[in-house]
């Protein structure tokens, strides 16, 4: 009976602990219906503190700060819902007023039309789907060409044999999409500024000219570093250097 | 008595005319005297000449003459005579100064004096005459400078009033400024006095008329020493004479009085750096700041209103207002900059504004931050900033705009929404996965999996390329199927190859075994006629059947008569080839 009494409670409160996050994720969404959004935002990190995320989490996150009129974070989280979920209409919408809220407006510059064409190409699957496509094409290349080999119509050979050169063709393609990806990933590090304001210097001292101001919420791609100074590189492609700021990564998810 | 003064009388005039010789002599009032005083030289002489020549005065500076008085006197019919040059010197410097030779030429002939010694001392206080008009001018005449603060911060307002004091039985008939300040290094604001007016005041302690001349509010633009020029009246003063007219009443007399005043200096103090905010524009004194937004919420398109004020009392003038950040997608004009101050004795007063237009272009929400203006306020010496409230401007109801400039790869994916796109809600399906997540790409799965599919290839390319060689091959081929159908059927023969009796048996079992196999013949009605009519249906040579035949027989005739060991290993190699003929041809 005590055994039965044990593992009943022990049962109740795994099952209590598997839905915890969920049923956290279902408070801080009252919270934030309810118009208490500082709640909403501990509820939301507290999830985030559980190491799990998703780009729903982020997307609700960045809503709560926008409601707090915390630029510098909404914008943040808006690009990490984006990161996870690059088309979603409704991410896209809000993190457009996010933007709003922020004081620079970057002019993102214009792209020619192969660069557009090739980010358009790899960014059709995520680093991930091209790795599992080319796992897929290559066990797919390999069929082909044993059915080729094994055959001896010539008019299914020479279709096999063709399918196989495709295949072939299409693995090395997904292939080096996968690798620059990750390459990319690896080297470019993109962050949100939160500093209220700072200046962006020209070089790495304070003998050079201030180029110009930023404000919090501006997306910047994170280049050199030289001690304090951040070599930063915004939308427009100027760059410039910044003194002790306050640049949070967007690269990882913590 | 007059007796002894007319014998005196005598005597003298005796004297006289004994001593009836040409005199020429300096006299001086006296041989000491201050440096404030003055000196009377008298050349006397008793004769009169010509061509006098008086001393350089060397030290002196002449103030009156010569004056030149002759005296013809006769007594009892006796001439004197005497003409004297008078001189009113004031000694320039201190010490033993000489009053040299004068000459004059009387009957052809030249006299000198005799050098003289003047000993000029310190000045000396001289009692004045109370009645005298300068000694009346300055008792009852007084310009004062009244500075409120000599040690004022920089831009820290300082006020400079002259004014004027007299008292009887003086009287002001006219006066003029002779030389105006100008006062450099200073922003400075004359406050205009309509009617220069008399009113009652004291000066030291005593009963005065006061007349207020200029004032003067002055803020200082440089730290340090500054010097206030001073300011000089020339003014025209009736005052009464000793002189009295007809009915007894005294009579005026006008002098003219240049008086000044004023000259000082000033001590600007710099601001202190300690606590200096960094917006701090140089404001001085006390004031109030706001930043006023005329509308909360708007439409897009609409324009709306950010009066930035400062009101107070201080350099109202002399700084910049703090300048309004605003978020980048709103259309902002130029500020429309007002002032409304007025400049008093206690420096400025009023306000001024900067009015931003605003025009939002997209719906969204949009904080104006906070404004922070910072002030030094002399009195309690310390800095204050003051900061504007921050407030968000709702706009509804226009296109959202577009400068979303993503991460993704998909950039500059043009965002069209609908005029009327609202803010939307949150999502309610939560879809959580661990951060941490094992990647596929670049994990040895993902090689494995890679990789896998190569060496399957390759296997089978050489299991094909074998089987390929193998069909290439015929006498190996025919081998290797005898060699099949041998292990098949012919297994239990070869292993008693030693013993006769068990392997002609097994030999002949194998044969009609393989028989039925292949030709699906039942055993029952199983005799050579009929395997030859059953070979011939199956286009074997009739040479091939024969040998098969043969080969049975063979087998049942050696069950009992003696054979060698050569002769059955024969046999069973002629089974083996008889059978792989024929399967070949089935």
């Amino acid at each position: 009976m005590r055994k039965l009494l044990i593992f009943i409670s022990v049962f109740c409160f795994i099952t209590a602990w598997g839905q915890g996050k969920d049923s956290t994720f279902e408070n801080a969404n009252a919270a934030y219906n309810a118009g208490q959004f500082e709640n909403a935002v501990i509820l939301y990190k507290k999830i985030l503190d559980n190491g799990q995320h998703s780009a729903e989490l982020y997307f609700n996150l960045a809503n709560s700060f926008y409601r707090l009129n915390q630029v510098g974070e909404s914008i943040f989280y808006f690009e990490k819902a984006k990161q996870l979920n690059p088309n979603d209409q409704d991410i896209l919408v809000n993190g457009a007023f996010a933007q709003n809220m922020a004081i620079d407006a970057v002019e993102v510059l214009p792209k020619s039309q192969i660069t557009q064409w090739k980010e358009k190409t790899i960014g059709l699957l995520s680093q991930e789907g091209w790795a599992y496509f080319a796992v897929f094409l290559i066990w797919l290349l390999v069929l082909f060409w044993g059915i080729y080999l094994w055959n001896k119509v010539p008019f299914v050979k020479r279709t096999f044999f063709l399918l196989t050169i495709v295949s072939a063709l299409l693995l090395m393609g997904s292939l080096s999409m996968a690798f620059i990806k990750s390459s990319n990933a690896e080297e470019t590090t993109y962050g949100i500024l939160f500093n209220q304001k700072i200046e962006v210097w020209a070089e790495p001292n304070s003998r050079a000219e201030v180029l110009f101001l930023l404000h919090e919420g501006t997306k910047v791609q994170m280049l050199d570093q030289l001690q304090e100074w951040q070599k930063i590189r915004i939308a427009n492609g100027s760059e410039g250097w910044i003194k002790n700021g306050k640049v949070r990564s967007l690269k990882g998810f913590k | 008595m007059k007796k002894t003064f007319v014998t005196v009388l005598m005597m003298m005039a005796i004297g006289q005319t004994m001593a009836q010789e040409v005199s020429f002599e300096a006299k001086v009032s006296k041989r000491t005297l201050g440096l404030n005083e003055r000196l009377r030289v008298d050349f006397i002489m008793n004769e009169n000449g010509d061509n006098f020549n008086p001393p350089s005065f060397k030290g002196f500076r002449v103030v009156g003459g010569p004056n030149q008085s002759i005296s013809n006197s006769y007594v009892n019919g006796k001439r004197s005579f005497s003409k004297t040059y008078t001189y009113f010197l004031i000694p320039t410097q201190k010490g033993a100064l000489t009053i040299s030779q004068a000459t004059i030429d009387i009957l052809g002939e030249v006299y000198k004096t005799s050098p003289m010694k003047i000993t000029v001392t310190e000045a000396v206080e001289v009692p004045r005459d109370p009645n005298s008009p300068e000694y009346l001018i300055d008792d009852n005449l007084h310009l004062v400078a009244e500075i409120s603060n000599s040690r004022p911060y920089l831009n820290e307002a300082i006020t400079v009033v002259y004014k004027l004091y007299f008292r009887n039985p003086l009287r002001i008939s006219d006066g003029r400024a002779v030389e105006n300040p100008q006062f450099a290094d200073f922003w400075s604001h004359n406050i205009s006095i309509p009617r220069l007016q008399v009113e009652d005041g004291t000066y030291k302690g005593e009963p005065y008329n006061v007349v207020v001349w200029k004032k003067s509010v002055l803020y200082p633009q440089k730290t340090g020493k500054l010097t206030l020029e001073p300011l000089t009246l020339s003014l025209v003063i009736d005052l009464p004479s000793n002189r009295r007219d007809f009915f007894g009443n005294r009579i005026l007399q006008q002098s003219t009085r240049s008086i000044t005043a004023g000259r000082s200096t000033i001590n600007v103090k710099p601001l202190p750096e300690e606590g200096k905010p960094v917006n701090f524009f140089g404001a001085v004194g006390q004031f109030d700041f706001d930043a006023l937004i005329n509308k909360k919420a708007l439409k897009a398109t609409e324009s709306f209103e950010i009066k930035l004020k400062v009101t107070g009392n201080g350099n109202l003038k002399l700084f910049n207002l703090p300048e309004l950040v605003l978020p980048n997608t709103l259309e902002v004009f130029e500020p429309e900059h007002s002032e409304d101050v007025k400049t008093t004795l206690s420096g400025m007063q009023g306000s001024i504004e900067d009015n931003y237009t605003i025009v939002p272009r997209f719906q969204g929400k949009y904080p104006i931050a906070p404004v922070s203006f910072s002030y030094f306020d002399p009195k309690k010496e310390k800095y204050f900033t003051l900061r504007s409230s921050e407030q968000i401007i709702d706009v509804y109801g226009g296109p959202i705009a577009n400068n979303s400039n993503e991460n993704s790869p998909i950039v500059s994916k043009q965002f069209i929404t609908n005029a009327d796109e609202s803010f939307r809600f949150i999502k309610l399906n939560s879809n959580l996965e661990p951060i941490v997540k094992k990647e596929f790409w670049n994990s040895k799965l993902f090689y494995i999996l890679l990789i896998t599919p190569l060496f399957l290839l390759l296997a089978f390319v050489l299991i094909v390329q074998r089987n390929r060689g193998i069909s290439n091959d015929v006498e190996g081929s025919r081998l290797r199927l005898a060699n099949r159908l041998s292990k098949k059927y012919l297994g239990e023969a070869k292993k008693n190859l030693k013993n006769k009796a068990l392997f002609y048996d097994a030999l002949e079992r194998a044969l009609y075994n393989y028989l039925k196999a292949r030709l699906k013949i039942k055993t029952d009605d199983f005799n050579k006629d009929k395997i030859a009519e059953f070979l011939g249906q199956r286009k074997l040579e009739p040479q091939e059947i024969q040998f098969f035949i043969a080969l049975l027989e063979n087998c049942e005739l050696a069950r009992y008569s003696p054979t060698t060991d050569v002769k059955m290993q024969q046999d069973f190699d002629q089974a083996l080839s008889v059978i792989s003929n024929i399967d070949k041809k089935l």
